[in-house]
């Protein structure tokens, strides 16, 4: 049975409330605060302080008619440049700042149409921004940004403070997952200070009440139906009189439905078309007049947005895309696409073209145009994109010769192993193989398996890797030297590498060099040569790591991203052994940003379980843990760095005295073991045996270790072995020393606590800096005890604790707190939300930048007040500035 | 959800900032309703008078459990992973009886 809204006033079924008879837009009822903060923020970027405000809100909730109203009220003579995403299957790449270039022409958009990376864009953007007038960007729908169109997005964010532009972007907060990417950009910016967030709320029971009143329709259930969404209060009141549709889906049909004939066909038309429709488009397609189209945009449901015409809610447009019956609806994508091409000039984007000849069915289509968007797609570094195209393409497929498929199934390989879909990846490598293999091209043949050797490690299938490239390599060798042999002793060198089998990788690596020299392929020499530079850092040459830096700069200079992505990456894998954070750091930062810029996901992920490993390293255990659970969350499969990120969480774990670190431990022990390969086992086996010396379980401490202990004796991984040495030695086992440790194990090993710990503050080592000074006398077991104490490391201070007490000295127990220490007894919390209320903040302001309730400010904000003494904000910040709480302003 | 014990040791100077804190606590866990759950509490009177807690709690990982702590302004000193449960007697109404 249907819910109805009754009416109390007689309503009768041939006089339909139509929208035109509400007093007020429902969607622009209560919006005052925000109208008004927008204003705000349009002073500030006026007067030079550019801002960039996030408007949030729920599908229907009424984002873009707020932000219509503002532009055509309120912003005086500043430009205004509006761009948007669509729901595509597949994005648009960087879709809204192509509406924008086209919008301004010159320079951005000639960048965007020759496809520059998003660096370059904001680059180009911003000089386009920065000329004198204020500007406004309007940026609608970012919730269905592509990737690269985030990343202009957040550099826009970074340099947008210093301008006078006011960018305002609307999204849907409540489509916003955990892990969806503007959620990330948005955590991302929380520390700008030109970022702000707004929300658009539902609308009140009084304002539902407002609305209801005209009609006659009963407001009580009308705010139960419709929760104060003003698209559905919309909805309701402009449906039928009597009856209310069960779902928004019926509302819109009903609403469609007093359509005439010809005007729903244009409805339909347009359905297909989630970025919107030309009018020339439609005049073509649905034989539109202007009377249908007219009507359409009458009726509310249709709308115009700059030159072409779209649903004015994206719900209706899928309620009516969902009643369209599958024959006809591949019908309409059809003629959209031959009507599309007929017109073609370049202008037309190949994404809109594939997105028409996928719903219309039509293989020559796809595979004509799939391919260009997601070369397109690629080099703008949307490589999710990229490679959703090319399965799109891949499943019109079936037809094309085989050299043809198998080139494309190549593609399509490359760009799910940017984005680590590896097993994606190694399927479609093997067809392209056995393509190859049944054209009789052992050139190809060879080299499709040499690269599939490469992508079989990344899930730590690194013998099944080394077994499959000596295979490549045979079949190429009979085919005397070639490039393409080169690069599989090159993948050789990698994979024995990577296994601390540095003779081998030696052997192979200068194979893959004399290949490279015999065919005087300038590329091959270059990157057999680095990745000869590359094996000697990793076994210790410090000289060879100016060598392999100048080849970063080269490519920095040079604007080869990719290239540049791939030489750090190598470089903080190479110094992995040697644990040379000072240097890696800063590849790290420099690679974390680099490869999200360029869409290289897999690279991306390694750089950000490096981050974690050195913030464990350096103490930082919560941006540890923070980032070792990001590279836990993402679903994929290369088991390097997620066995990194494993150690690093249950390390502080461990090192808190937290539980649940076994669990973790055993995963990683079970990702890393099967390889058989010392960089996986060694780190693994260390953390294990830490975790069991805390919880002192000494004597498992040797089980733990033995076996990776002896892989590493023979010197491949020194800095696992040191790591190794050291917590068997403070199991109490007693091993001869190894030779050719690193200096501060060496140290520990022989006693030397205090250079210990010296070499480990001067390294940023401050856990392990504490545990050398607890080797020392007691003055020094103090400091360790207080060093522990303020990393929160509680297992270990309770050991040094536990030693003070046996030479008698008095230990204090509990916890220390610094609320004594603040004059009016304030929290630390306290005192950082009093700084705010002092530069007058208001609590929801507040709630949202210490990511807290907004109750919970309440509280601290009347626990201030009483605290201080005070009834009002106020009076509680003078008194603070009395009580030097605060700086007074 | 893993059930954790959560000590807070010497945390609190009075009742009334314990009390506070409660709230906080109960406000944050609302908000982070899929990762944390408050089950009881039991609150300690110390040895120098000051007031620390016991607090029982459901949470996805010992990291909830310290995000809830940070957004409430509740101190940590352990956290501990319950494997059992084993129940004499329903919690008495009040401890002062």
């Amino acid at each position: 049975m249907l819910p109805r809204v009754e009416r109390r006033a007689v309503a009768r079924h041939d006089d339909p409330v139509t929208m035109t008879q509400l007093t007020t837009r429902p969607e622009l009822l209560e919006r005052e605060d925000v109208l008004a903060a927008l204003d705000e923020a349009l002073a500030d970027a006026t007067g030079g302080r550019g801002r960039i405000v996030f408007v949030g809100g729920e599908a229907g909730v009424g984002k873009t008619a707020l932000v219509r109203r503002f532009v055509e009220s309120g912003v005086g003579d500043a430009r205004v440049l509006n761009g948007g995403c669509d729901p595509l299957f597949t994005p648009r790449p960087l879709g809204p700042f192509v509406d924008i270039a086209r919008a301004t022409g010159g320079e951005l958009d000639e960048l965007v149409a020759a496809g520059a990376i998003p660096y370059r864009v904001a680059e180009a953007l911003m000089a386009e921004l920065s000329q004198s007038r204020p500007t406004v960007v309007v940026l609608e729908d970012l919730h269905w940004a592509d990737e690269a169109t985030l990343d202009v997005l957040r550099l826009l964010a970074r340099q947008v403070g210093d301008s006078s532009v006011l960018a305002i972007v609307t999204y849907r907060d409540d489509e916003l997952d955990n892990r969806h990417p503007l959620r990330v950009v948005l955590g991302s910016l929380s520390s700008v200070p030109a970022a702000g967030r707004l929300r658009v709320s539902p609308l009140s029971r009084s304002a539902v009440a407002e609305l209801a009143e005209p009609c006659g329709a009963d407001p009580d259930e009308l705010y139960r139906l419709t929760s104060g969404n003003p698209f559905y209060v919309t909805e309701v009141l402009a449906g039928e009189a009597t009856s209310l549709p069960e779902t928004v889906r019926d509302a819109v049909l009903a609403r469609a439905a007093t359509l005439s004939s010809c005007a729903l066909e244009v409805l339909e038309a347009v359905s297909t078309m989630p970025s919107g429709a030309e009018p020339w488009l439609l005049a073509a397609l649905a034989g539109q007049t202007d009377r249908d189209l007219a009507e359409c945009l009458g009726s509310g449901m249709l709308t115009e947005s700059g030159s072409v015409v779209v649903f004015r809610h994206e719900l209706a447009r899928l309620a009516i895309e969902g009643s369209v019956t599958p024959e006809r609806r591949a019908l309409m994508h059809q003629r959209a696409l031959a009507a599309l091409q007929a017109r073609s000039s370049s202008a037309v984007d190949p994404a809109r073209l594939a997105h028409h000849a996928d719903g219309a069915g039509d293989t020559d289509g796809v595979l004509r145009f799939a391919p260009l968007a997601a070369v397109q797609a690629a080099s703008l570094g949307a490589h999710r994109e990229a490679a959703a195209q090319y399965r799109r393409a891949l499943r019109y497929a079936d037809g094309l010769q085989l050299d043809e498929r198998a080139a494309l199934l190549e593609r399509y390989s490359g760009e799910c192993y940017l984005t680590d879909e590896t097993d994606e990846a190694m399927e479609a490598l093997r067809s392209a193989a056995a393509a190859y293999h049944e054209l009789g091209d052992p050139l190809k043949e060879g080299a499709t398996l040499g690269q599939l050797a490469t992508i079989l490690w990344c899930p730590g299938r690194g013998a099944e890797a080394r077994h499959l490239g000596v295979e490549a390599a045979t079949l190429l060798k009979a085919l005397g030297p070639t490039a393409e042999l080169a690069r599989v002793y090159d993948q050789m060198a990698f994979l024995t590498r990577m296994n601390a089998d540095y003779e081998s990788a030696a052997v192979w690596s200068a194979r893959a060099r004399s290949t490279a020299d015999a065919v005087e392929d300038a590329h091959a020499i270059e990157w057999t040569s680095g990745s000869q530079e590359v094996l000697r850092i990793t076994t210790g040459s410090t000289d060879a790591i100016a060598a392999y830096e100048a080849r970063a700069d080269r490519a920095r200079r040079e604007g080869r991203v990719r290239t540049l992505v791939d030489i750090l990456e190598a470089l903080v894998l190479a110094l992995l052994p040697h644990h040379g954070h000072t240097r890696s750091r800063g590849y790290v930062e420099e690679g974390l940003m680099l490869s999200r810029e360029s869409g290289h996901d897999l690279a991306h992920l390694y750089y950000l379980a490096h981050q974690a490993g050195i913030a464990l390293d350096l103490g930082r255990w919560d941006e540890a843990t923070e980032v070792a659970e990001v590279v836990l969350g993402e679903r994929f499969v290369s088991t390097f760095p997620r066995t990194l990120a494993l150690v690093a969480l249950s390390l502080v774990r461990a090192r808190r005295g937290d539980p649940d670190v076994w669990h973790l431990l055993d995963r990683a022990r079970d990702l890393s073991e099967p390889t058989g390969e010392l960089p996986r086992i060694a780190p693994v086996a260390a953390a294990r045996g830490e975790a069991a010396w805390l919880a002192g379980r000494h004597d498992t401490v040797a089980q733990e270790t033995d076996s990776a202990y002896e892989l590493a004796s023979s010197g491949a991984a020194p800095w696992a072995l040191g790591e190794l040495a050291v917590v068997r030695r403070r199991a109490g086992i007693e091993d001869s020393l190894p030779e050719r440790l690193p200096e501060p194990h060496a140290q520990v090993l022989a006693g030397r606590w205090r250079e210990a710990a010296s070499r480990w503050s001067a390294l940023g080592y401050r856990y392990e800096a504490a545990l050398a000074l607890a080797d020392g006398d007691t003055d020094a077991q103090r400091e360790a005890l207080e060093a522990l104490t303020d990393l929160g490391a509680a297992p270990a201070a309770a050991i040094v604790g536990r030693r003070l007490r046996e030479s008698g000295v008095r230990v204090p127990r509990g916890p220390r707190t610094t609320t004594k220490a603040s004059p009016a007894g304030l929290t630390e919390r306290e005192t950082e939300v009093l700084a705010l209320v002092a530069e007058g903040r208001q609590n929801a302001e507040i709630a949202d930048r210490l990511v807290v309730s907004r109750r919970t400010v309440d509280h601290h904000v009347s626990a201030i007040l009483r605290k201080l003494g005070a009834h009002t904000r106020g009076e509680a910040v003078a008194n603070a500035a009395q009580l030097g709480l605060i700086q007074d302003r | 959800m893993q059930t954790y014990v959560v000590v807070r040791r010497s945390a609190w100077p009075t009742l009334d900032e314990q009390r506070e804190a409660d709230l906080r606590s109960a406000f944050e866990a609302a908000r982070m309703a899929d990762d944390v759950e408050c089950i009881r509490s039991y609150v300690l009177e110390e040895s120098d008078r000051t007031l620390g807690s016991v607090c029982i709690f459901q949470a996805s990982s010992p990291e909830a459990v310290r995000r809830h702590a940070a957004a409430a302004d509740l101190p940590v000193g352990e956290i501990v992973k319950v494997v059992d449960t084993v129940l004499a007697l329903p919690d008495p109404v009040s401890t002062t009886s």
